[in-house]
């Protein structure tokens, strides 16, 4: 490890990569803060900015936005009430009334200072625990890495909404969409129905603009025109933190930043499942209780460095076996190996160097928030309010530029306005989107070690419970599609009886 | 600006009226039984096609429509399950559709904003000339949403034209 | 007051950050598309001769791309390009020679589509085999070869050039029956799974095997040239032509889109001939990336093109099935 340390070094600490990091900080942070945009939709809109640029800067810039949208949604969930992204949810319960009890720049400190801990947290599991990881997973095969594949795909259960089975038809649509282009065994083509340009298959980053960006513009037809009003002296506080809160915050921030690791680890769960766990046990032991749900300020800081703790969590699947731990960084996979950084032992070996500098500034990134919030959170919270009139056209001109820009042709554009009116469609009949999102990222992975691993054993399906390996992850995916079941039920139990 | 005005009210007034008659207009989808059936059919139109679009050797132990079928099989199998609870729910337990209102004028509205879309690109893709494309963009959208302020027009052309220069200087995007 | 000080400082820092990422474009730059991984033999020579363009002209700056797709990124890179565009692409024998007799329907091009630029490198591909086979040359090959029922090879790609050197080889010796190729998604994949023993041999760069040779996991057969490996790690490596069994080298060429300029062609090749003189360059090619330095004129390429069309017509069978 240490061998990496100073070329990584070398590589993180130039002006272009703090750059990026600080672009990417700052646009996380008003995307989350803007109620109705993503985390998600602005990965998506700027990869396409990504594969213009080296692995490094370019992953710093994504990992900003990531991270940023962390804390940016808290803006928002603490001044007006709406959480910008869904997993600030957890924090505008005690966020907001604290804001309305007029300390607002104080709620907001509270988050900041969360948000950053856990993210540096995270960032630093990532370092320790990622090499760690990927030696294991170097010594997997094809009929293994067909299991892990296969436990991955139980991510869709947790990200299906109301209905699994919906979730699985959805996450079929996309494994498909994987298939069309060239046979990963054979060249020949599949489902290309003549058109050359299908040939290499869908690009991932065009679908998703398609999917959940341009799918949102079409949304605003749902929406009333109106604004959100924030009132600029609700701001006037001085921010003060005193010596007992930041005391109260110590346990809540480090027991849930731990949470958010453990949940950012495995597939499928992510920072809303982190941050309200973290959040009722942040309850539980303190021995405020009653301001919970009042201004807690123990109650911020849990949910706010939990959500931020996925944030490292999430890379360790990813950079190890190429298993996304939830959406967002299903996309950074693209980003990584457009740069030809693939998941593996070899990222942490052979690209050490590289690997190394993007954990490292991972840490940085979450420094570069923590400055960027001291100082620009009254610009975050001004843009809360920025009307739809403006950002709509600009967000549909950015889909439509990175649509094009990614292979410099309009064929492209034309996709993802039809991944568009497909992903209204599904919105009509209720199916979730991620899901296809997982099924594309995964498709390729999937059925080429399925078919090696076949084509390994002349057909026998034994080679999946060959090894060792093989049987864990049977074992995993089992309990992992039995527990999800048994809580789907529940919730499905519960809803009854309401 | 006050021809412009007059002719945006003329607009405006002429969506109000048509907005009225449809906003009462819903529709109740049966979403069960369209994703049912919708998926049952596509899963077989998939079927049916593979040998067109996916060419094999006899030689492989497994080809590649081995995969396609079985995702194919998995969505039919998801999509009788969901079409099979629906109909037990309404035959059986005699319960009504699962149904899903849909407004009409939320859907008008929908395509208004579709055919900006559209418009756009086929804009950008004739003149290939981004630019052209952007502020035409800039412009429907300002329109749909019924805005009257200058400085708003002034500021989202003027960022129309900034993302052009961004990506067709910076990032050497040639369009 | 400070703090509004420190805000603008950080507004401006970031403002300048974008300005300087939108800097003016530069007129005579050519994107060299490698329709290859990024992380590949090609994108890295590719890379590599780019960084080194500004040294030897001012007015050509070539800038690498790869994108991923190999005929298919080769067919769009031709419906988007016409003659005196300041485009470049990689492309080799398994376009000229596999493809077009393998699936010809997926080439929307010929040869004639394109102004021959240079061929920047040749490669010898090297077989390796599974440690605990004890496989040490071509002699040992043929022993084991007599005796098992399936040689299983692993390839990056189901009828890439490496495939088509298994089949060559394993066919002429008698064994074609035996061989299964199982595909892998890059070289590097199919190095680590004979490592692992998933199958008893890999044919791949001298490159991508060079680690797992370093760490024990695989021996070295022989090379498909036609004498003995004389340098580097891989020395005294047997050449299967020694034998009389067919081989080739892996060759990439850089080619215009045809009807470019005459002269424009000749100044490209002078660059890279340029770059390609550099001791720094073939060093880099010979240590580094174990290949060699081979530029080539036009009736090379084509006798190159015609070399490999007629072994992957005697070895079709072995390979397609």
């Amino acid at each position: 490890m240490l061998e990496y340390i100073v070329p990584a070094l070398q590589h993180l600490f130039t002006l272009e990569n703090f750059l990026w990091i600080n672009i990417g900080v700052f646009i996380g942070s008003v995307f989350a803060a803007i109620p109705g945009l993503s985390v998600i939709l602005c990965v998506i809109l700027f990869l396409p900015f990504t594969y213009r640029m080296t692995a490094i800067p370019g992953m710093m810039f994504l990992l900003g936005i990531y991270c940023a949208g962390g804390y940016g949604g808290s803006v928002s969930a603490i001044l007006i009430n709406t959480p910008g992204t869904p997993h600030a949810a957890a924090t505008m319960m005690d966020g907001h009334p604290l804001s309305r009890n007029g300390r607002t720049k104080a709620a907001l400190k509270i988050a900041l200072y969360a948000s950053a801990f856990g993210g540096v947290f995270s960032a630093l599991m990532l370092l320790f625990l990622g090499p760690q990881v990927a030696q294991i997973a170097a010594q997997l095969g094809t009929a293994e890495y067909f299991m892990v594949c296969l436990f991955g795909l139980t991510i869709i259960a947790g990200v299906s909404g109301k209905s699994m089975i919906k979730g699985i038809i959805a996450a079929c649509i996309g494994l498909l969409i994987s298939c069309i282009g060239a046979d990963p065994m054979t060249s020949y083509d599949r489902f290309t129905f003549g058109v050359p340009r299908l040939y290499l298959g869908l690009d991932l980053a065009i679908c998703l603009i398609g999917l959940f960006a341009l799918v949102e513009v079409l949304a605003k037809a749902e929406k009333k025109p109106g604004q959100l009003i924030l009132d600029s002296k609700k701001m006037n506080d001085n921010g003060e933190i005193t010596k007992d809160e930041f005391k109260r915050m110590i346990r809540p921030t480090i027991l849930s930043s731990i949470i958010g690791v453990l949940v950012g680890i495995i597939p499928g769960t992510g920072a809303s499942e982190a941050s309200w766990f973290s959040y009722d046990r942040a309850k539980a032991m303190s021995k405020h209780k009653e301001e919970f749900g009042h201004g807690s300020v123990e109650g911020i800081a849990a949910a706010e460095s939990a959500n931020n703790a996925v944030t490292g969590a999430t890379l360790i699947p990813l950079l190890t076996m190429g298993i996304p731990g939830d959406g967002t960084v299903a996309i950074m996979l693209s980003a990584l190996m457009i740069n030809g950084l693939n998941p593996g032992l070899s990222l942490f070996t052979t690209q050490g160097d590289i690997m190394y500098a993007i954990m490292i500034g991972l840490v940085f990134v979450n420094l570069f928030m923590l400055l960027q919030g001291t100082f620009l959170t009254r610009l975050f919270a001004k843009v809360v309010s920025i009307p739809q009139e403006i950002l709509t056209p600009i967000i549909v001109l950015f889909c439509f530029a990175g649509a094009y820009s990614v292979n410099k042709n309009y064929f492209d554009v034309g996709v993802a306005l039809i991944f568009a009116v497909i992903a209204w469609l599904l919105r009509k009949l209720d199916m979730p989107p991620v899901p296809i999102l997982l099924g594309m990222v995964l498709g390729n992975m999937t059925e080429t070690n399925f078919r090696r691993a076949l084509l390994i054993s002349n057909g026998s399906p034994k080679i999946f419970v060959s090894s060792i390996y093989c049987i864990i992850f049977v074992i995993l995916t089992v309990l992992a599609v039995a527990t999800l079941i048994r809580s789907k039920m529940k919730e499905a139990k519960g809803e009854t009886k309401r | 600006m006050e021809g412009k005005q007059s002719w945006m009210e003329r607009l405006d007034r002429k969506r109000d009226e048509i907005g009225e008659k449809l906003v009462q207009k819903e529709i109740n989808l049966p979403t069960e039984l369209i994703t049912g059936i919708l998926f049952l059919l596509l899963g077989i139109l998939t079927l049916v096609i593979m040998p067109g679009q996916v060419k094999v050797s006899d030689t492989d132990v497994v080809n590649g429509r081995a995969f396609p079928t079985l995702l194919m099989v998995v969505m039919m199998i998801c999509s009788g399950i969901v079409l099979v609870k629906e109909l037990y729910q309404v035959f059986v337990k005699k319960q009504p559709l699962t149904t899903k209102k849909v407004n009409l004028l939320v859907e008008v509205k929908a395509l208004e904003i579709l055919a900006i879309l559209v418009l756009t690109y086929i804009i950008c893709a004739i003149t290939d000339l981004f630019v052209i494309g952007a502020v035409f963009c800039s412009l429907g959208f300002l329109v749909y949403f019924r805005c009257r302020k200058v400085s708003y027009y002034a500021i989202t052309l003027t960022v129309a034209v900034l993302i052009w220069v961004a990506f067709r200087f910076g990032l050497g995007v040639n369009f | 007051m400070k703090k509004r000080i420190l805000s603008s400082i950080l507004a401006l820092t970031m403002a300048a950050g974008l300005l300087a990422g939108c800097g003016g474009s530069k007129t005579a730059t050519w994107t060299v598309t490698c329709p290859w991984a990024p992380s590949g033999v090609a994108a890295m020579v590719s890379q590599k001769a780019a960084a080194m363009s500004t040294d030897y002209s001012e007015n050509i700056i070539l800038v690498a791309d790869a994108i991923k797709g190999d005929a298919a990124t080769v067919n769009t890179w031709v419906a988007d390009t016409k003659a005196d565009d300041t485009e470049l692409v990689f492309a080799g024998e398994g376009l000229f020679s596999i493809t077009s007799i393998l699936d010809p329907a997926k080439l929307q091009f010929t040869y004639d589509d394109f102004m021959f630029v240079e061929n920047l490198y040749s490669s010898v591909f090297v077989m390796s085999a599974d440690a605990k086979l004890n496989i040490k040359g071509i002699e040992d090959l043929k022993v084991y070869a007599e005796g098992v029922d399936e040689i299983s090879v692993a390839a990056n790609g189901a009828t890439s050039s490496e495939a088509f050197l298994a089949a060559a080889l394993f066919g002429s010796m008698g064994f074609g029956d035996k061989l299964k190729i199982t595909p892998y998604s890059s070289a590097a994949e199919a190095a680590q799974a004979v490592a692992r023993g998933e199958t008893n041999f890999a044919v791949s760069h001298q490159s991508q095997i060079l680690e797992t040779y370093q760490q024990g996991g695989v021996t070295i057969v022989c090379a498909f040239d036609g004498e003995d490996i004389s340098e580097g790690e891989f020395a005294g490596v047997e050449g299967v032509g020694k034998y009389g069994y067919p081989y080739f080298r892996n060759r990439c060429f850089v080619l215009a889109r045809s009807g470019t300029k005459a002269e424009t062609v000749a100044e490209l090749k002078k660059l890279y001939d340029d770059i390609l003189a550099n001791d720094e360059m073939s060093a880099w090619l010979n240590d580094t990336m174990m290949l060699e330095v081979d530029t080539m004129s036009e009736a090379d390429v084509q006798e190159h093109i015609q070399n490999v069309q007629d072994i992957v017509n005697e070895y079709y069978d072995i390979v397609v099935g």
